[in-house]
């Protein structure tokens, strides 16, 4: 075969059927034997997904595949490739469908939309197949710069054609509402997501549209008086929201843009809860199924209806991925050196990012060594109650107003270096009052979510500043308990109404305070010194060797050799001699930070000089905690 | 094809997929043994609740005369001559081996197939299967009726174990389900249970026909319908698992009812008056869902067209319900949520369980399409699934089955040991219980990523199993639950204990001293805000009540919360008066409490009571106090480098010491605690007389009677108790002598007492045994041994003196350990404390 014979982006399920016909023709032709050729392809792929997985990856055609997002959405046309990239908010259970039916002498397929192409003829031999439903939302705090790197089409490119298509329309019935509501769904989306750069060349595609067609002036007459007052708006706005230091308008249901993905010949166990995926598939939007269905003629399907009633099409679109990928930090970065992380290359961004988290941090050289080491850190193990691994962060000796000066600071900085951050304010209000615990709905059947159902590697940032006393409610109760135990032990549990299943995280976690912090016991403690005002300048050129150094540092593996274990055993033994305060979380930390310490040097084994930093290190600390 | 336990094949019926044989198919399928059985019976009319085959409805069979010609019944039936006592006396039950009805084929019928009746000697299959109704007619029969629990295998019964429940059931009035054991259909047949999991629906139709003839010869005036339901499945299958193969089969799946719907009225039968002349229409069934009114009046006179009307006080409705099936938390993978699935519930099942309750269901599973609207062209390819159920089964709820271990009055608990137990697993469990190191491997279980504190551990097994509760019928009752209290250094892994325990324990309550207020801790009385009502609700221990709560921080507690735990802590109850509401709740809870000293770090200048610093009248309830002290120590500071090193890197080099997991280990308390009831023994008794009263003696001490714990009588039930437990964790029904002696041991040590001076109350801190694991101990004992013997050897008394370095070197090369110089520092202080020797710096005298 030469090339594929449909255009894979623009018309997929062509795509499909058309290797689904070929290979049940071939399996047919296989088994003669009167046993159903088509029983066989129940859970496995008859060669459509290698097909795109070859086009995307192997052919360069991912570039061409356009990014379902909010801004997007209005954009693409439904039953075309899309890709998208979400956290796996709820996991939907499996639905059923008719896989295939045999229409006449030939088999046809279902797989990969929600509707039959073709009327399927009432009673027929069919086939039912399942696939796994997952709700997905953007991951929670996602920083801006992981949005940059996601690849695709230009906007530029989708809006001109859209508007090219929407002459052709204008053309064919003129429809203001039309106009409008797209017009109005674009400015929505260039507002509320950041893409004010192609704001303006978008106002001038309709510009250009309206010019051609003077038909209806009227509705642009009044348009641009809006237009200015939400594109100045959003020009204030934008900035605001994204750096602000509030990350919980995330979880506001409802405003985040969803997406229903359809995933088939899955283990359901290769997903979980709260990963970040890439998923590329076909988007279906048919307008006869987002109708609402206002004749419930049937009382059983009404008390049986599934979860996805509560998703309408027309706000939550469907996606039947064909290809996926789970994502992680380094998925975000957008130019990845082609080397080997080489040792001095490693120590060379490490010193530029020391020395910039220094500036950061007002010239407090120790903070920024503990900042490092907590920035890099990870979940390495877990064994019954015990974490290792973990090394979160209380920075203390701020009040109010260094915690506005540094706290903003700072927070900018990490929204810059990791791919999901929040910053919370602990106020007495805000523990009364928002919803940390992800709750199931039984009613509805849906995971709701809450602040902290976060992606592994998230970072959260708290400013205890705010706190006064006060009191808390059950729920500001409730509230401190899951925080005390995430930190703890990097668990949340979910509340399922009629039990509490506990899940496990990876979450870093900074705390800034004026003394230490007791609603969130961190396991560094380090009192904040700062000798000047923070001063920031870096490039985003450096900016993106930080985020490959951080990404690049977490991942790599640890070894360690018999001899270091001895080594460090005798350490802690004379330690321990001197110190008899010192107990076993104090001794697990340390270990943690020399493990980290040798990592961040890229060095792949502990050695005595990274324990002796590490020594010197909490030596320095604690002679300020004095 | 059907082939009744391993009968011959079938002769001819040929293809699998005959959907309807043909009438004059010449042979039967019959296997030789459907002779002795078969289905000979009278159809009743309403016998049928399937109202998808009309057929049976006022079908009326003359019974056949058994002999037909061979040529018709292809030979394969023997028919013996039964017909002479058709019909059979109601009261006599036709269960004797030797007069087997015959099987009467002009009454089979599928469900499915509209055979509209007197096709004689046809074998009628179920459409699409291989299925012959009269081989499952017969086989069903043979089950009911021959089937013998193996069970009663001793007793003599004349009659088989469901014909007995279908007596039963005629007897009482109200039941009106059989259950039977899918256990037993597959025993019996199991063919049988393989084509009734596979068809379900045809299968289950036919049981209930079966089963109805069978009532309607014993009893023929019985008028109610029974149904089938099946229960406990071969192998039940996950929820998560269901998957379009199990479309219209039998399964079995556990899960917890998340949502249940109100009850909806479903018509099963219609009646329609006619507007005109006022005519009732006979009842009209309803067929799938529909009801096809009747167009034309019945009546001859009358004959109007469209005029009939539904009657709703005539009509038959039956209950129906809709639950959502959620997964159990422990079935779902991690990084999972739990999938649901719909249940459907009819008649006597509706409400049958209520949202909570954790329920094993038997069903068919079945898709329904949807269609989107009588207006639309597009069919949605999506299906919607549900189970109907068959049957219900409410399953076990904690993670301990303590049930009532703890209560005063269960002693017959333990003659009924029930199904959640099942037999192999006691057999494992049993063979555990009897391995020689178990109270080792029990210790080394409880929390093994908590590095060493081996007594303290000990303890807390104590307190899992617990003891015995004894009520007096005088009214006096001793409890069984065990208080531990621990006090010790900050960073001794306390807090991480009592975390453990919470997980472990059933009902367990984790509360912070610090967060905690009396009425928070026991009850208290609220107004409810809308209907001013005063509300009792219930604290932590209330909550705990069969558990352990586990209390961190008890020092920093205010005095009023912890004077609240008198009552609680030694009667079990808390009592609450206020507000009009005079109550006394239950709260049989062990409390497990832990304390920093009163310095937050022990202080060794001062007493064992001024360290801890609690009212005696509350450290008397305690039954353990362990003090859990840092001290420096280089052997055990090792051990826990290496502990901490292990946890961080995955060092394969490092000994796996064999433990059991968390399972086996929660089933092997629950399993102690519900069925070992140990009593003391002669011996025992004894024994713990005697150390009690030197018990007494020690706390007699000129001036010491400020300085250390005294015993009392609450120590002695502390150690019966203890004992019990001992005793319980090697399934033992009787306490021993080393059990009482090891309780002994475990409150020495939990108090230091070893090691305490009695004369001031201070603490030896050389002598600090907490932590030493039973082999480091024994390690010491032996060294204590072998440096007497070489001082007695190489000595003289008041002989000259000998330097520390060369007994060691000595000692070296006597025996194969390996000894530190520290190690015989302590076993000569030993010995100095015996009176052997006298040190002097570096120099060692006998005297």
């Amino acid at each position: 075969m030469v090339g594929p014979q449909y255009d894979l982006v623009g018309n997929p399920l062509g795509a499909v059927r058309a290797t689904f016909e070929r290979a049940a023709a071939a399996a047919a032709a296989a088994e003669s034997g009167g046993n159903d050729p088509v029983a066989a392809f129940r859970g496995k792929d008859w060669g459509a997904s290698d097909l795109f997985r070859s086009f995307l990856f192997e052919e360069g055609g991912l570039d061409k595949v356009p990014v379902l997002n909010a801004s997007s959405i209005g954009l693409i046309k439904p039953n075309t490739l899309v890709r998208y990239r979400g956290m796996v908010q709820d996991m939907l259970g499996t639905e059923f469908y008719i896989g295939a039916f045999k229409d006449g002498s030939t088999w046809r397929t279902n797989k990969f939309t929600d509707f039959s192409p073709f009327s399927m003829p009432h009673p027929c031999e069919s086939h039912l197949w399942e696939r796994n439903l997952f709700h997905c939302v953007p991951a929670p705090g996602q920083n801006a710069w992981t949005l940059e790197s996601s690849p695709g089409p230009d906007m530029r490119m989708i809006a001109d054609c859209l508007a090219t298509e929407q002459r052709e329309k204008r053309k064919r019935d003129i429809d203001n509402d039309d106009m409008d509501v797209c017009l109005y769904i674009l400015l929505y989306y260039c507002n509320n997501s950041g893409f004010k750069i192609y704001y303006s060349h978008l106002m001038l595609c309709f510009k250009q549209v309206s010019e051609n067609d003077h038909g209806d002036s009227s509705s642009f007459s009044k348009k641009p008086k809006e237009d200015d007052t939400l594109a100045s708006s959003s020009s204030t706005e934008v900035p605001a929201t994204a750096l602000e230091m509030n990350g919980g308008d995330h979880h506001i249901p409802g405003s985040t843009f969803s997406c229903l993905v359809k995933v088939y010949d899955m283990l359901e166990s290769q997903v979980k809860l709260n990963d970040v995926v890439e998923f590329i598939g076909v988007y279906t939007f048919d307008p006869e199924l987002a109708a609402p269905t206002d004749n419930p003629d049937d009382i059983m399907l009404d008390l049986m209806e599934d979860v996805t009633a509560q998703l309408p099409p027309s706000k939550v679109p469907r996606l039947h991925c064909l290809v996926w990928k789970k994502l992680s930090s380094h998925d975000f970065i957008s130019k990845v050196p082609v080397v080997e992380p080489s040792s001095s290359l490693l120590k060379g961004i490490r010193q530029s990012l020391l020395s910039h988290l220094t500036l950061v941090l007002g010239n407090d050289e120790l903070a920024a060594q503990c900042l490092l080491l907590h920035l890099l850190s990870r979940l390495r193990n877990k064994v019954d109650v015990v974490t290792v691994g973990r090394l979160s962060l209380n920075f203390t000796g701020f009040d109010r107003e260094s915690a506005s000066i540094f706290g903003n600071q700072l927070h900018k900085l990490i929204q810059r270096l990791v791919p999901y951050s929040q910053a919370i304010p602990l106020s007495i209000e805000y523990l009364n009052t928002a919803t940390l615990q992800p709750r199931k709905d039984n009613k509805s059947g849906r995971l709701v979510t809450g602040v902290l159902q976060l992606p592994q590697g998230a970072h959260l940032t708290f400013d205890e500043t705010t706190l006064q006393t006060g009191s808390l409610t059950s729920k500001g109760v409730e509230n401190t308990v899951l925080l005390k135990s995430l930190m703890e032990s990097q668990m949340v549990e979910y509340d399922f109404e009629y039990y509490k299943l506990e899940m496990a995280t990876d979450v870093q976690m900074l705390t800034l305070s004026e003394g230490k912090s007791n609603i969130l016991p961190s396991d560094l403690i380090v009192p904040f010194r700062p000798s000047s005002v923070p001063a920031v300048n870096a490039g985003s050129e450096e900016f993106e060797s930080w985020r490959w150094y951080l990404a690049t540092v977490r991942s790599l593996p640890q070894s360690t050799e018999p001899e270091t274990y001895q080594m460090i055993q005798d350490e802690m033994v004379s330690a321990m001699r001197d110190d008899r305060s010192l107990g076993c979380s104090e001794l697990s930390r340390w270990l943690t930070m020399a493990q980290i310490m040798a990592s961040s040097f890229g060095e792949k084994s502990l050695s005595m000089e990274h324990w002796q930093m590490v020594k010197e290190l909490e030596r320095l600390r604690k002679e300020r905690l004095q | 094809m059907a082939s009744n336990g391993g009968g011959s094949s079938p002769p001819s019926i040929s293809s699998p997929d005959v959907r309807q044989s043909s009438p004059l198919a010449p042979t039967n399928s019959s296997p030789p043994q459907s002779a002795r059985s078969g289905g000979g019976r009278r159809r009743r009319g309403s016998a049928s609740p399937y109202p998808s085959s009309p057929s049976l409805g006022g079908f009326e069979t003359p019974p056949h005369s058994g002999r037909r010609t061979p040529s018709g019944a292809g030979g394969a039936r023997q028919r013996q001559n039964w017909t002479g006592r058709f019909p059979p006396t109601p009261s006599t039950p036709m269960s004797t081996d030797d007069i087997p009805p015959s099987s009467d084929a002009g009454d089979e019928d599928t469900p499915e197939t509209d055979g509209g009746g007197g096709v004689d000697a046809t074998p009628v299959y179920v459409w699409g299967t291989n299925i012959s109704v009269q081989d499952v007619n017969a086989a069903i029969l043979r089950f009911l009726r021959h089937f013998r629990d193996p069970r009663d295998a001793g007793r003599v019964m004349d009659e088989g174990k469901y014909m007995r429940t279908i007596h039963r059931i005629l007897e009482l009035e109200g039941v009106q389900a059989l259950e039977v054991d899918a256990h037993d259909i597959y025993d019996h047949d199991p063919d049988l249970y393989g084509k009734m999991v596979r068809y379900p629906l045809e299968v289950l139709a036919i049981f209930d026909i079966v089963l109805m003839d069978l009532v309607a010869r014993i009893e023929p005036l019985f008028e109610k319908h029974i149904t089938t339901r099946i229960y406990n499945l071969k192998s039940s299958i996950c929820l998560r698992n269901l998957n379009p193969s199990d479309i219209e089969k039998m399964v079995s799946i556990k899960g917890m009812i998340i949502r249940s719907s109100s009850i909806i009225p479903e018509l099963k039968e219609a009646v329609f008056r006619c507007l005109v002349c006022g005519f009732f229409s006979e009842p009209i069934m309803v067929d799938r869902g529909r009801v096809t009114e009747p167009r034309v009046c019945e009546k001859e006179q009358c004959k109007a067209t469209n005029s009939m009307t539904l009657v709703h006080n005539r009509c038959r409705f039956v209950d129906k319900q809709i639950i959502k099936l959620q997964e159990t938390p422990d079935e779902i993978p991690e990084g999972g949520t739990p999938h649901t699935v719909s249940v459907l519930m009819h008649d006597k099942l509706v409400d049958a369980g209520k949202p909570g309750d954790r329920v094993e269901i038997t069903g068919i599973y079945r898709a329904m399409s949807i269609r989107i609207g009588p207006t639309q062209r597009t069919v949605k390819s999506i299906f919607k699934t549900y189970i109907d159920c068959i049957h219900i089964k409410k399953t076990d709820k904690s993670r301990l089955h303590v049930e009532d271990a703890m209560e005063t009055d269960d002693s017959k608990a333990s003659q009924s040991p029930e199904e959640d137990f099942l037999s192999d697993k006691i057999e494992k469990l049993k063979e555990l219980s009897k391995l020689p190191d178990i109270y080792d491997r029990l210790t080394r279980s409880l929390a093994p990523n908590i590095w060493e504190l081996d007594d303290v551990k000990r303890g807390l097994l104590c307190q899992l199993f617990g003891g015995n509760a004894l009520k007096l019928p005088s009214g006096a009752r001793f409890r069984g639950d065990i208080n531990i209290l621990l006090v010790g250094d900050p960073g001794t892994s306390k807090s991480q204990l009592l975390q453990y325990m919470h997980k472990l324990s059933p009902r367990g309550i984790y509360t912070s001293g610090r967060g905690s207020s009396a009425v928070g801790l026991t009850a208290y009385v609220t107004k409810d805000p809308e209907t001013g009502e005063t509300v009792l609700e219930s604290g932590a221990l209330v909550l705990s009540d069969k558990g352990v709560c586990c209390i961190d921080e008890f020092d920093k507690m205010s005095d009023n919360a912890r004077s609240m735990l008198h009552e609680v802590m030694e009667q079990q109850t808390v009592s609450i008066a206020k507000a009009g509401i005079i109550a006394s709740l239950n709260a049989r809870t062990s409390v497990l409490a832990c304390a920093n000293p009163t310095e937050s770090r022990y202080n060794p200048r001062l007493s064992v009571i001024d360290n801890i610093h609690l009212t005696p009248t509350l450290l008397s309830r305690f039954d353990l106090i362990y003090l859990i002290l840092d001290k420096a120590d280089e052997q055990t500071d090792r051990r826990l480098a290496k502990h901490i090193v292990s946890l961080h890197f995955e060092n394969p080099n490092l000994e796996q010491l064999e433990v059991l997991d968390l399972q086996t280990l929660v089933s092997y308390i629950s399993y102690a605690r519900k069925y070992v009831h140990p009593q003391l023994s002669d011996e025992a008794a004894e024994e713990l007389t005697r150390g009690y009263v030197e018990m007494r003696k020690r706390g007699n001490h000129p001036g010491s009677r400020k300085k250390v714990i005294t015993a009392t009588a609450r120590q002695m039930e502390s150690l019966i108790r203890l004992s019990e437990a001992l005793a319980r964790m090697r399934f033992s029904e009787v306490v021993e002598v080393r059990d009482v002696e090891e309780a002994f041991r475990l409150l020495e040590v939990a108090m230091q007492q070893s090691a305490t001076d009695h004369a001031t109350g201070t603490i030896d801190m050389d002598l600090i045994m907490t932590g030493i694991s039973a082999s480091e101990r024994q390690r010491r004992e032996n060294l204590v041994a072998a440096t007497r013997n070489l001082i007695m050897e190489k000595m003289q008394l008041g002989g000259p003196s000998m330097r520390m370095i060369e007994l060691l070197e000595e000692l070296r090369t006597q025996s194969s350990m390996e000894i530190h110089l520290h190690d015989l520092r302590g076993a000569l202080g030993t010995l100095m404390t015996e009176g052997a020797i006298v040190i002097h710096g570096d120099n060692v005298k006998r005297v």
